[in-house]
């Protein structure tokens, strides 16, 4: 497995790729989360009961930047795209969790779809860290079939 | 086959970065207003209707707008509160209203009436603060009519009276008028906002539960 970080990683690009993933993911999810504030002026907070869900947001940022980084590198590899669609979804799944059930995001949603919206917040709200972790979960599949699939193909390669 | 799965995959990237986008730009907006807000605060703010806590001559007011079933004012009360009040409403520097903007479910209507039922009794604040420590998840029943009735009754309130005030929801105009005042006087779109005003009109919107050291900032630069 080391093998296969290695491998992919001894390329810097695969490198700032994870790091422009980690940061695209990582900057909006704590500023929906309520983590960072831009206005009146740039505020970063962590309340004590807020803890978890900000390590969460930490970890699936870095679990997608890996798994989509090391897809990428497969991809162009070997041309097939078997795994990416699974970190995305992954991905997704995560990010859709936690956006504060009263800020503006689940606003629009509430105004929006009456009642139905109002059970769609509550549900990502109540159920943010299972469904992160759920999302964490996928992430750590794909990394590890991902590396396994890698470190078989590129001794196939060899 | 495998452009099928690279044209999904490229769909769901481009989809992700048009949400993020869009949250960016409704995020950005929200500043454009809090500059709009700004300049005619000071005009829109009628504290008439809604009870005060601390002293109505303080040269700053801040108006909290909320919902109590929003877990992010929660969080505020919990961690932020009590020290404004410890250091700014207590020593008579500043003041806070709440107005109520419930949208997260029917009992945050229900809840908000509450309030208004229990400052028939003078017991607005009291019932406020219990409403928040008692706080629960969203639309799970915490709130509703017999909880309700049974925080009254625990902080020693006529029963009767407030049941009478809930029944026939003689609030119930107060609070459509509070959550239209927010929505549009306030032009809040999310909950907990903060429009924090001086007695010159001069006025600063913090949207989210900002730390005590934010209040401490904009409530130094106020006063």
């Amino acid at each position: 497995m080391n093998n296969t970080f290695e491998t992919v990683y001894s390329n810097y690009t695969y490198i700032l790729i994870a790091i422009g993933i980690f940061f695209l993911l990582f900057f909006p999810l704590i500023t929906i989360s309520e983590f960072l504030f831009f206005e009146p002026f740039i505020v970063f907070s962590i309340y004590p009961e807020t803890t978890l869900s900000f390590l969460l947001i930490v970890i699936l940022s870095f679990f997608s930047a890996l798994a989509v980084s090391m897809n990428i590198y497969r991809v162009k590899l070997i041309k097939k795209t078997k795994k990416i669609g699974s970190s995305i979804i992954g991905t997704i799944i995560g990010a859709s969790a936690g956006a504060c059930s009263c800020g503006p995001i689940a606003f629009s949603i509430i105004t929006t779809f009456g009642t139905a919206g109002s059970i769609a917040s509550s549900f990502l709200n109540v159920y943010e860290i299972p469904i992160r972790l759920t999302s964490i979960g996928i992430l750590g599949v794909v990394i590890f079939v991902t590396t396994k699939s890698l470190s078989r193909e590129c001794k196939i390669n060899l | 086959m495998a452009n099928t799965k690279v044209i999904a995959v490229g769909v769901a990237a481009v989809i992700l970065i048009v949400a993020v986008i869009a949250y960016a730009s409704s995020y950005m907006s929200d500043f454009d207003n809090v500059q709009r807000s700004s300049q005619d605060e000071g005009q829109t703010i009628a504290l008439t209707d809604v009870p005060v806590l601390g002293s109505k001559n303080a040269g700053v007011t801040i108006v909290e707008i909320g919902d109590y079933q929003c877990p992010a004012c929660k969080l505020w009360f919990d961690n932020t509160r009590q020290d404004i009040i410890e250091n700014y409403i207590e020593t008579g520097k500043a003041n806070l209203v709440f107005i109520d903007m419930p949208f997260i479910g029917a009992d945050s209507v229900s809840a908000a009436e509450a309030t208004y039922c229990a400052n028939d009794q003078g017991m607005y604040w009291e019932y406020h603060t219990t409403l928040y420590q008692l706080q629960q998840h969203e639309n799970d029943g915490w709130a509703n009519i017999d909880r309700l009735t049974a925080i009254a009754f625990n902080l020693g309130l006529d029963t009767e009276q407030f049941n009478e005030c809930m029944i026939s929801k003689k609030y119930f105009s107060q609070i459509s008028f509070n959550k239209q005042k927010a929505s549009t006087d306030f032009a809040a779109n999310s909950t907990p906002t903060f429009i924090i005003v001086n007695t010159s009109g001069t006025a600063e919107r913090l949207i989210g539960p900002h730390p005590y050291s934010t209040f401490e900032k904009v409530l130094g630069s106020l006063l």
